[in-house]
């Protein structure tokens, strides 16, 4: 059970990677960094994060690796305009035996450009390639992601360091992290996130305290009671039209709360009313031409957000092992996987995936149970009328047919039966796609149930012929199987009758082995049900499958591969259950000597 | 007493034969008492016949094409430089089938001289052609490129001998041209006979790019294609992907299959488990997802079946393998210090190859049902190739035109009908246990 539901993901696995690849290097590639809005580069990168692209896929060994050198000259790329890096380009080309410059190169090198060496010795094709540099700099920043911040903070706290390496390293350490800072509390505030909250606000204050006004002593009192009446609101609502009420004077009060002594739930509306009236406390960025002591603010600044943090960023040599297994892809699949999140669409709807998943389920689990009802009950007893009266013409008729039904791919049925019942050329007796007329939800319940049978017929009759014909030539011969027995010669001979021989006796037996068969046409249903969906436009799992293949939707259709394959997988775990109870000569204990 | 002296002959004919006959003899003996597998056998010559011969049923370049003092080849040079893999291999097997009769027919009546069994002689014969194909398909490639004799490059592909033909009799000069019995192509399109019904025959008075005596037997589709000549070609991708996907899952599942069977212990342990992952995913969706997602094409679509069906055929295999392994002979085998190599291939598998081979017919069935459903998807063959599957697509959500429903459901029924026949009548004839 384990060990399948581990090749479970690792085929899932695999199966994404053939994805196509990475859409923003493709993009980047193809115009450069200056032709995409920041918007869609900010939704991708979301999604990367989401779905943890930016990590290595089985191993990582990105916790043993010394950035500075590589971060070094990627902030030198990040701190240079286009020009520059072109003239850059140029020097390069011209020497590139330099030993400055064969660094340099071996990291352009690594970017993975397209067709880097070319375009470096085509001083034409330089101002194109500088700006992709200057992109594929950026995507570096962000792949490397937290791995390189410690370096990064190690850099820019070294004072030999040139200011303009400074600014450029600022704005890679910005593409490195995503979320600097904290100003406020998450949704469910708790005591741990306290000294990152503070530390952010103290800083501020100690920088812009000397701005700010002191209070008269009635309005800080006044404060105070506003304050434990806002404690005390439980509407969200309510408490953010209380807040509206301040003005920019009311701040000294709010920041000595939540740096003082003060409960959670105080500390927690402080931080969300200072936040409302400044938006960025700390400043995390610098403009190209900044001046020295700007940057080292800055740097001040990524120090506040870097040693509240210092146990994340620097692990030991345990937990670098642990990352090394723990922190890649497969692994975080794994864990997303296990715990059945699947994350959101790759769409611009952004739904979360399980959501749409049930949504699917909810629409084709009917027909499933439906079609499978009509499987078993109509073919088991076409088999063993068959069986019973061999050889007669019944027996040639109803095996001729089932094997005419054997035949007939369940789309090519499907199109038929549209094409002759419901087009209306011919017959108009059923409609022709979906589930459910328009305005069926104003119908009183029993048409409602009326009208949706009427809407399935056509779709449990195709998804059922195939499965059923397969199914009724199968339990005949298992029947044929059992009939031939000397169990029931004696039985017979016993002068036991005979429709109490085959009803009590044969039937039991020949049923076992049907009862395999049950998982086995889980899988085709359910792969078959993507055509039959499609056809009659019925918004169910195949129906989604299709459309997220249609629309290279990655988390759609890993989270629909790997519930089919569990479905599946319970399905024959139920079998051998089912198993059990029917045949008393199997049990669990036996089958785990068998092995 | 004649009674009993009649029975005593039987007894020792039979008996005679017994001693003679070899389990392939027992095979096709039993196979043919089978009327309906039989006879389906015999109806698949004239499918692939069909599929073989396509161009010279149906194309739209001209065998003969005399322009006043010119005469022109179109049809060969068309027929050695098709666009597809496919389409040449087929077109290979259509230029070496006459040479292929006459070759066959010596060696045979050779053979019948020398009293070889049947099936030997059908073996021989069957063996010729495939490398009467090779041969050819290595000679004409070899030859390509221009300045070559045997391959000249097709250039007339930019011309509409259909057009000339018809500005040639309005202008009143004579031309003089042979057509295939149904003289349209594959992918010629006629936008002036969109989505006509079966029998349409252009009214003299529309001219057109394409041959306007001719009739649309079946219509065409929405793009005027003629959708009979698009059955025929269809008829090439479906046999090829049945065939070549089946054969690349036999061959990996019996391989896969032997190896576990065979071994047993921790390797077999680990190739039950793939296999029941594999089983545990969904087949089409599978299949579907992988083609997706490495880009639709027919030669993806047979490579992605052929990965993807194996774990049956592997399943099938090891139980007979480790039947097979406990038997004397291999025991025997081993003793006589055989390598693993020749007591699997050698001894064990010529004994448990039954199971791989009755699934294959039932495989290619459903590999050309698979490659229906993708095409009816949209991730079959690319688009202006034809398969049967598109011309489905056309009718999808547009079942005004009856006949683009009908005519590829028909022809997919009849073959996969062909194939299960064939499938189940080996089925009875190799193992009377698994007799439905």
């Amino acid at each position: 059970m384990i060990p399948t539901l581990f090749g479970v993901t690792v085929i899932s696995f695999c199966i994404m990677q053939l994805a196509p690849g990475d859409p923003m290097l493709s993009q980047l590639s193809s115009q450069g960094a200056a032709g995409e809005s920041s918007q869609t580069r900010e939704a991708y990168l979301i999604q990367k994060r989401d779905l943890n692209l930016d990590k290595p896929l089985i191993l990582n060994f990105r916790n043993f690796y010394d950035y500075r050198r590589d971060l070094k000259i990627a902030a030198y790329y990040r701190s240079l305009t286009e020009q520059q890096v072109a003239e850059d380009l140029a020097r390069l080309s011209a020497d590139p035996s330099d030993p400055e410059h064969a660094a340099r190169l071996h990291f352009l090198r690594a970017l993975d450009i397209e067709e880097f060496n070319e375009r470096l010795h085509n001083p034409a094709k330089h101002a194109r390639l500088a700006a992709a540099i200057r992109g594929f700099v950026q995507v570096y920043c962000e792949d490397i992601g937290s791995y390189g911040v410690p370096a990064a903070i190690q850099l820019l706290q070294d004072p030999t360091l040139d200011t303009s390496l400074k600014i450029g390293l600022i704005d890679c350490i910005n593409y490195m992290v995503v979320e600097a800072h904290h100003p406020t509390y998450s949704r469910d505030p708790s005591d741990d996130e306290t000294p990152l909250v503070t530390a952010v606000w103290r800083s501020w204050w100690q920088r812009e305290q000397a701005s700010f006004s002191a209070l008269h002593p009635r309005r800080v009192e006044a404060l105070q009671n506003e304050l434990a009446a806002m404690v005390a609101t439980t509407s969200r609502e309510e408490l953010y039209s209380q807040m509206e009420r301040y003005d920019r004077g009311d701040v000294p009060f709010f920041a000595e709360t939540l740096l003082g002594e003060s409960t959670l739930r105080e500390k927690v509306i402080a931080s969300m009313l200072l936040n409302l009236y400044v938006a960025r406390p700390l400043e995390m960025n610098v403009p190209h031409d900044a001046a020295a002591a700007k940057v080292n603010e800055v740097v001040e600044n990524w120090l506040v957000h870097y040693e509240p943090r210092r146990k994340d960023y620097e692990k030991g040599l345990g937990g670098k092992l642990t990352a090394m297994f723990t922190d890649t892809q497969y692994a975080h699949m794994v864990w997303r996987l296990a715990t059945f999140r699947f994350g959101r669409s790759a769409l611009k709807t952004r739904e979360p995936v399980s959501q749409k998943i049930w949504a699917a389920v909810i629409v084709s689990a009917p027909l499933m149970v439906m079609s499978e009802f009509v499987i078993y009950f109509v073919s088991i007893p076409l088999g063993i009328t068959c069986a019973v009266n061999r050889g007669s013409w019944l027996d040639r008729l109803i095996s001729f047919k089932l094997f005419f039904l054997y035949s007939v791919p369940p789309f090519v049925a499907a199109m038929l039966f549209l094409l002759f019942f419901c087009y209306g050329d011919y017959v108009k007796w059923f409609p022709m796609e979906r589930l459910h007329s328009s305005g069926a939800s104003e119908f009183g319940y029993l048409h409602y149930t009326m009208d949706y049978l009427w809407h399935c017929f056509l779709p449990v009759t195709c998804l059922s012929l195939f499965s059923l014909a397969a199914l009724a030539m199968y339990s005949r011969t298992s029947m044929l199987d059992v009939i031939g027995q000397d169990y029931i010669r004696t039985a017979r001979a016993k002068g036991v009758s005979r429709n109490r021989v085959i009803y009590k006796h044969a039937l039991r037996n020949a049923l076992i082995p049907i009862l395999t068969l049950f998982a086995n046409f889980l899988p085709a249903m359910l792969g078959g049900s993507v055509l039959i969906e499609y056809i009659f436009n019925i918004p169910g799992m195949g129906r989604l499958s299709w459309e997220s293949i249609e629309q290279k939707d990655v988390p759609t259709l890993m989270a629909l591969i790997y519930v089919q394959a569990i479905v599946v997988l319970v399905s024959i775990l139920m079998t051998d259950i089912m198993y059990v109870f029917v045949d008393p000569r199997i049990s669990f204990e036996s089958q785990g000597k068998g092995q | 007493m004649s009674q009993a002296a009649a029975t005593s002959a039987d007894l020792d004919a039979a008996a005679e034969r017994a001693r003679s006959e070899g389990y392939w003899d027992i095979v096709w003996r039993q196979f043919k008492k089978n009327a309906g597998a039989y006879w389906s056998l015999w109806l698949l010559v004239p499918l692939f016949m069909t599929a073989i011969f396509a161009p010279a049923i149906a194309s739209n370049q001209p065998f003969i094409y005399v322009d006043g003092d010119q005469t022109l080849y179109p049809w060969f040079r068309a027929v050695l430089n098709p666009d597809q893999p496919v389409d040449y291999l087929f077109n290979m097997a259509m230029v070496g089938f006459f040479p292929w009769v006459v070759v066959a027919w010596l060696t045979n009546s050779r053979m019948k001289r020398r009293a070889v069994a049947g099936r030997r002689r059908v073996l021989n014969v069957v063996t010729q052609y495939l490398a009467i194909m090779a041969v050819l398909c290595i000679l004409f490639l070899l030859n390509s490129g221009g300045g070559y004799w045997l391959r000249p490059v097709n250039k007339y592909w930019a011309r509409s001998f259909a057009t000339e033909d018809y500005e040639a009799t309005q202008s009143g000069a004579r031309i003089r041209s042979v057509y295939p019995p149904i003289p349209f192509g594959p992918i010629e399109i006629d936008l002036k006979a969109r989505s006509k019904g079966p029998g349409y025959r252009k009214p003299a008075d529309i001219q057109s790019d394409s041959n306007d005596r001719a009739i649309h037997w079946l219509g065409t589709d929405n793009t005027g294609r003629d959708v009979l000549t698009r059955m025929i070609y269809g008829a090439r991708i479906s046999m090829s992907v049945g065939f070549v996907a089946v054969g690349i899952y036999v061959t990996i599942g019996v391989f896969v299959g032997a190896i576990a069977g065979y071994f047993g212990g921790i390797v077999d342990m680990v190739i039950s488990r793939l296999i029941e992952i594999v089983l545990l995913f969904p087949s089409f969706f599978l299949i579907l997802t992988l083609v997706a997602l490495i880009g639709p094409s027919i030669y993806v679509i047979m490579f992605v079946i052929g990965i993807t069906s194996w774990a049956t055929i592997a399943r099938l295999t090891r139980g007979e393998v480790l039947k097979q392994r406990s038997i004397d002979y291999t025991v025997a085998a081993q003793a006589l210090g055989s390598s693993h190599f020749r007591i699997i291939f050698r001894h064990i598998l010529p004994n448990a190859l039954s199971p791989a081979l009755v699934s294959a017919p039932f495989g290619i069935a459903s590999a050309i049902i698979t490659e229906a459903g993708l095409s009816l998807l949209g991730f079959g063959v690319r688009p202006p190739a034809p398969s049967w599957g598109s011309i489905l697509q056309q009718a999808h959500g547009n079942y005004n035109y009856w006949w683009l429903i009908v005519v590829p459901s028909l022809a997919m029924f009849l073959t996969v009908t062909i194939y299960n026949l064939v499938g189940s009548g080996l089925r009875d004839a190799m193992d009377p246990r698994l007799r439905i």
